[in-house]
C-alpha cells in the first residue's frame, strides 16, 4: 500500500490564489497518519479531493493510490438521522461480517448507554464518537478522520486513537486535527500544510506513532522524543 | 393549537364586525347598508345550520382537492428534485405558472367541464397546488449534507432515504405549508362557487350578495372561518403529533 501525490494544484472557482500549489509529499502506509497545519490552508480542501469531492483533471494521474482502493471521509459536523435511535441505526448499516467489530467499538467507545437515544440527545462527543464508530465498520481502505474526534475529551480522544491503531493495522488513516501533541504522539507520518510559499507544497514530517503497550493501556509518550517532534511540526508550518 | 386557531379568528372577525358597526354608526348609515346587531343575530339565527353544511360542503371540496395537490406536488417535487434536464424544466414551469393568477383561468374551466363538483375540485387544487409545489420542490432538492455524506460516501444511498431524510429535516416547514395551503384550497373552492357552482358556501355568498344582505354574507363569513380555523388546528395538530413522535427522546442514558 503507499499513498502520495504529484504535483496538486486546485483553486476554488472564481479564486485566484490556489489553495494546493503544486503539493507533491509520499507517505507510509498502511499507518494512522495526519495531515497538519493551521486554519486555511486546505486541509479539508484536499481531503475531499482525496475522498473524490473535487474537481481535478488529472487527480487519476495525481494521486498514488497503490492498494487503496475504497476511501471515506468523515468529518465532525456529521449527524445520524433523527428519526430512530442510534442503535439501531448502527445495526442498519453495519455489514453482515462487522457484528463483533460493532460491538467492540462500542465498548471501547463508551456509547453503549445512548444506543437507546436519538442523535440530537446526545452531548457533541458522544455524536462525534457515534458518527466514526459507523465509518470504521464500513470496508475501506483509507478513512480521512476530518477532526472526527474534535468534541471528544483529551484522555478518551487518545484510548480512541490507539484503539484505532491496534485494530485496523492494516488500513490507512488520515487525521486531520488541530491538536499539536496528539498528532506527533499519535502518528506515523504527518504531512505539513503551511501558509508560506516555502511550505505550499507540502513536507512529511515523522511522529512518535505511539502504540498501546501490551496490556492495552497508555504508554507515557518520551517528553523529549515528542518536544522534538512537535517542534519540527511547528518549524515545518 | 386548535383553539389558538379558533379564538384568533374570533377576535379579528369580532373586530372587523365592530369596523363595520363603527362605520355604520359613524357615517349613519342604514340598516340595508350594514345590518345592526340585533339583525346580524337574528339572521344568523335562521341561516345557521343552512350556512353551516354549506361550509362543510365547501371544506369538504377543499380537503379533496388540498390532499390531489399534495399528492402531486409531493410526487413532481419528488421527480424534480434532481438537477437534472427533467429537473430544472418542472422548476422553471413551476416558477413560472406560480406566477400567473390561477384564478384568472377558472372560467376556462368552467366552459370546459360545466358548473359543478369536478370544476370546484380542480379550482381548489389548482390554487394550492403550485405553492406547495415550489416548497416541496425546494425542500427535495435542497441536500442535506451533513446526514447525506454517510450515504453517498459508503454508497447506501437510495431515493426513498434522501426524499426521507430531507422531508424529516424540513418536517416543520412542510406542516406550516400544508397548513397555510388549506387557506388558498378554501379560497380556490369559495372562488369556484362564487363563479359559477350551484352548491357551497360560495354559492350563497353570491345569492346575498344578490339580495344585498350583508347580515347573511357576514354569516356565511363567520362560517367559513370557524370551518378553516378547525381544519388548520386539526393539520397543525397531527402535524405536531407526527413531529413529536419522530423526535421524542427515546431514551437512553447520556454519559
Amino acid at each position: 500500500m503507499r499513498f502520495g501525490c504529484r504535483n496538486l494544484t486546485f483553486t476554488y472557482p472564481g479564486v485566484k490564489t490556489p489553495v494546493l500549489d503544486h503539493l507533491s509529499f509520499s507517505m507510509a502506509a498502511p499507518g494512522f497518519n495526519a495531515v497538519f497545519g493551521p486554519s486555511g490552508v486546505g486541509k479539508t480542501s484536499f481531503a475531499r479531493l482525496v475522498a473524490g469531492g473535487g474537481q481535478v483533471d488529472d487527480m487519476a494521474e495525481t494521486l498514488e493510490l497503490d492498494g487503496i482502493n475504497t476511501i471515506l471521509y468523515s468529518y465532525n459536523q456529521e449527524r445520524l438521522p433523527g428519526w430512530s435511535a442510534t442503535g439501531s441505526h448502527l445495526d442498519k448499516i453495519c455489514p453482515k461480517g462487522n457484528q463483533e467489530l460493532k460491538a467492540e467499538l462500542i465498548r471501547i467507545f463508551e456509547v453503549g448507554p445512548v444506543l437507546g437515544s436519538r442523535f440530537s440527545q446526545l452531548s457533541m462527543g458522544q455524536q462525534n464518537r457515534m458518527n466514526l464508530i459507523r465509518y470504521l465498520i464500513q470496508d475501506f481502505d483509507l478513512l480521512i478522520m476530518d477532526e472526527s474526534l474534535a468534541n471528544v475529551d483529551e484522555s478518551l480522544r487518545g484510548q480512541i486513537l490507539l484503539s484505532i491503531k491496534e485494530r485496523f493495522p492494516d488500513k490507512l488513516f488520515l487525521y486531520i486535527s488541530h491538536n499539536l501533541s496528539e498528532v506527533a504522539r499519535f502518528c506515523k507520518d504527518i504531512l505539513i500544510l503551511g501558509r508560506s510559499a516555502t511550505w505550499r507544497g507540502g513536507r512529511v514530517v515523522r511522529g512518535l506513532d505511539e502504540v498501546a503497550d501490551p496490556e492495552g493501556t497508555h504508554c507515557r509518550p518520551n517528553r523529549d522524543r515528542l518536544d522534538r517532534a512537535m517542534l519540527e511540526i511547528m518549524n515545518a508550518v | 393549537m386548535l383553539f389558538r386557531r379558533i379564538y384568533q379568528f374570533l377576535i379579528v372577525y369580532c373586530l372587523g364586525v365592530g369596523l363595520l358597526l363603527g362605520v355604520k354608526y359613524a357615517a349613519g348609515l342604514s340598516d340595508y347598508v350594514i345590518p345592526g346587531p340585533d339583525l346580524i343575530a337574528k339572521t344568523a339565527r335562521a341561516m345557521a345550520s343552512i350556512y353551516f353544511f354549506d361550509g362543510l360542503n365547501t371544506l369538504s371540496v377543499t380537503i379533496l382537492g388540498q390532499m390531489i395537490s399534495i399528492a402531486m406536488a409531493f410526487s413532481v417535487g419528488i421527480l424534480g428534485r434532481k438537477s437534472s434536464w427533467a429537473g430544472s424544466f418542472i422548476k422553471v414551469m413551476a416558477y413560472n405558472i406560480q406566477a400567473y393568477p390561477i384564478v384568472a383561468l377558472a372560467p376556462i374551466i368552467f366552459i370546459l367541464l360545466g358548473d359543478g363538483f369536478l370544476s370546484r375540485l380542480l379550482i381548489a387544487s389548482m390554487i394550492c397546488y403550485f405553492p406547495l409545489l415550489l416548497s416541496v420542490l425546494g425542500i427535495m432538492a435542497s441536500p442535506v449534507k451533513d446526514i447525506e455524506h454517510f450515504y453517498l460516501a459508503t454508497g447506501r444511498m437510495r431515493w426513498q432515504l434522501e426524499v426521507k431524510i430531507r422531508a424529516f429535516e424540513n418536517l416543520s416547514k412542510l406542516i406550516t405549508v400544508i397548513s397555510g395551503s388549506a387557506t388558498l384550497a378554501m379560497a380556490g373552492t369559495i372562488v369556484a362557487e362564487f363563479i359559477a357552482a350551484d352548491a357551497g358556501i360560495g354559492y350563497s355568498i353570491r345569492i346575498a350578495l344578490y339580495q344585498s344582505d350583508l347580515a347573511k354574507i357576514l354569516t356565511a363569513l363567520f362560517m367559513i372561518g370557524i370551518l378553516i380555523s378547525v381544519y388548520q388546528g386539526l393539520l397543525e395538530t397531527v402535524g405536531a403529533q407526527v413531529k413529536t413522535k419522530w423526535s421524542a427522546p427515546l431514551g437512553g442514558e447520556l454519559i
